[in-house]
């Protein structure tokens, strides 16, 4: 009997295509403030802890916006605000796999390893991922970042829009709710950025999980208004925008997430949002012809 | 030789609050006033005591997005149009905030000897020169290289 096996963009490509060799560590007795300094500086989501060279956790923004939620000193040892142990894949493993652990821990990044399973050498997240997806979407022929395909005859129903991949759940905080409110939310919806708007319930602008790290390590108190530290303006994409163009942004923008408005409308009537993760999940760069053209029968 | 020979006594200095848009308007004006490109200036705070140091390649790696790299190809993208939304981002960013912390100084006695080795082989171009825990002076790699050309240019005329 024929087997039918789907593969995808990823198929056969290794976590050491996509890792990136830089690791972002501290000891665990460094405290909060050189943790922030240093995510800020790097532009990490995340900083590995070590225990007399050896990992033993992790504190990622999430857990610093604990802290800040707690009114932490900025001299309290990362070693108590450590959220979770770091989960590990072998460089070799393949990215199908990796983004499958990833889903499943619910984890935006996993830690390389070699044989020495106590030296880690590199680290894998969503941007990298995706970004490897974009290139190789970009590389081929049938790719819509193709100058020339953009103009062709290719039926348009074969590209991913950004509808079609984008999650409709946007949480939203008013102008004036203080700080601890935005916290409140982002942890309760496991959200990345929140919308925020004004009394009248306009999209003003967008508080990330690093405008409040960055709001932290300035000594803002978590009981100011949101817009005291929100990112403006709101930088959408229209849902009928191509994928490829919305990982371009993202990317090129260092951020995890846009905000959609409704095409034809608005931009700052917000529809969705769409997530590095979520283009991750569709295993596409820009379109179809990828899962399409790789169903193989046995 | 010591440091104290030859260091630089008139410097520039940053302090941790301003914003990186105030701290390039400060890189401008220090190499307006001495004449040369400044490319790292020292951090001190309220009592003049050194908390770090910032380059325009601090700057620089911050303004990069992380990700470039694995693009690949990028004659679609505009630079130009890439730097302004990335140089927006900035704009509540303070020199605090990524400047380097972890700064090697030497005191005023420090050899030129063990200054040179010191800059081959961290690559530091610039190192502060600290007293108490106050800054007192920095001497450049250009200066390290123009005592060495001193010597061999005596040495020649001999």
């Amino acid at each position: 009997m024929p087997v039918v096996e789907k593969r995808s963009v990823f198929s056969g490509i290794p976590v050491s295509e996509a890792m990136r060799r830089q690791v972002i560590s501290l000891p665990r007795s460094a405290d909060l403030g050189q943790a922030i300094r240093l995510m800020i500086r790097q532009k990490a989501s995340a900083v590995l802890l070590t225990d007399q060279g050896v990992p033993c956790g992790v504190v990622s923004k999430t857990d610093i916006l604990g802290a800040f939620y707690a009114e932490l000193p900025s001299e309290t040892r990362l070693g108590d605000v450590m959220g979770s142990q770091p989960i590990a894949c072998f460089p070799d493993d393949p990215v199908e796999d990796a983004l499958e652990i990833m889903e499943a821990a619910g984890v935006h990044r996993l830690y390389i390893t070699g044989a020495n399973r106590e030296e880690v050498i590199g680290t894998v997240a969503y941007a990298e991922i995706v970004g490897l997806l974009y290139r190789y979407c970009r590389a081929c022929e049938r790719g819509t970042t193709k100058k020339r395909m953009a103009i062709s005859d290719i039926d348009p129903s074969a590209r991913f829009t950004v509808k079609e991949v984008m999650t409709q759940n946007v949480w939203t905080c008013r102008d004036s709710d203080p700080l601890f409110t935005v916290i409140e939310t982002l942890t309760a919806h496991n959200m990345g950025a929140v919308l925020i708007q004004d009394k009248a319930g306009a999209s003003e602008g967008v508080i990330s999980k690093t405008n409040l790290i960055i709001a932290y390590h300035h000594g803002v108190s978590p009981e100011a208004e949101a817009r005291k530290v929100m990112s403006t303006p709101v930088h959408s994409v229209s849902d009928r925008a191509l994928l490829s163009t919305a990982i371009q942004q993202m990317l090129t923008r260092d951020v995890q997430r846009l905000f959609v408005h409704r095409d034809s409308s608005d931009p700052h009537d917000i529809s969705g949002v769409l997530a590095l993760s979520d283009a991750a999940r569709f295993r596409s760069g820009s379109c179809r012809a990828c899962t399409a053209g790789r169903l193989l029968t046995r | 030789m010591l440091a104290s020979d030859f260091m630089d006594t008139q410097f520039h200095v940053l302090h941790p609050q301003q914003t990186i848009a105030e701290a390039v308007a400060e890189f401008e004006k220090a190499s307006a006033s001495e004449k040369t490109k400044i490319f790292g200036m020292m951090v001190t705070d309220d009592d003049d005591q050194l908390v770090g140091m910032l380059s325009m390649y601090d700057i620089l790696n911050f303004v990069q997005p992380k990700h470039v790299a694995i693009f690949g190809e990028m004659e679609d993208m505009d630079p130009a149009q890439i730097y302004r939304d990335r140089l927006n981002t900035i704009r509540s960013i303070l020199v605090d905030d990524i400047m380097t912390t972890e700064v090697v100084t030497i005191q005023q006695d420090t050899h030129l000897m063990v200054i040179a080795e010191i800059m081959i082989k961290k690559h530091i171009r610039r190192l502060p020169v600290v007293e108490d825990q106050a800054v007192v002076g920095i001497v450049y790699v250009s200066e390290v290289f123009n005592q060495l050309m001193a010597l061999f240019s005596s040495q020649k005329d001999v």
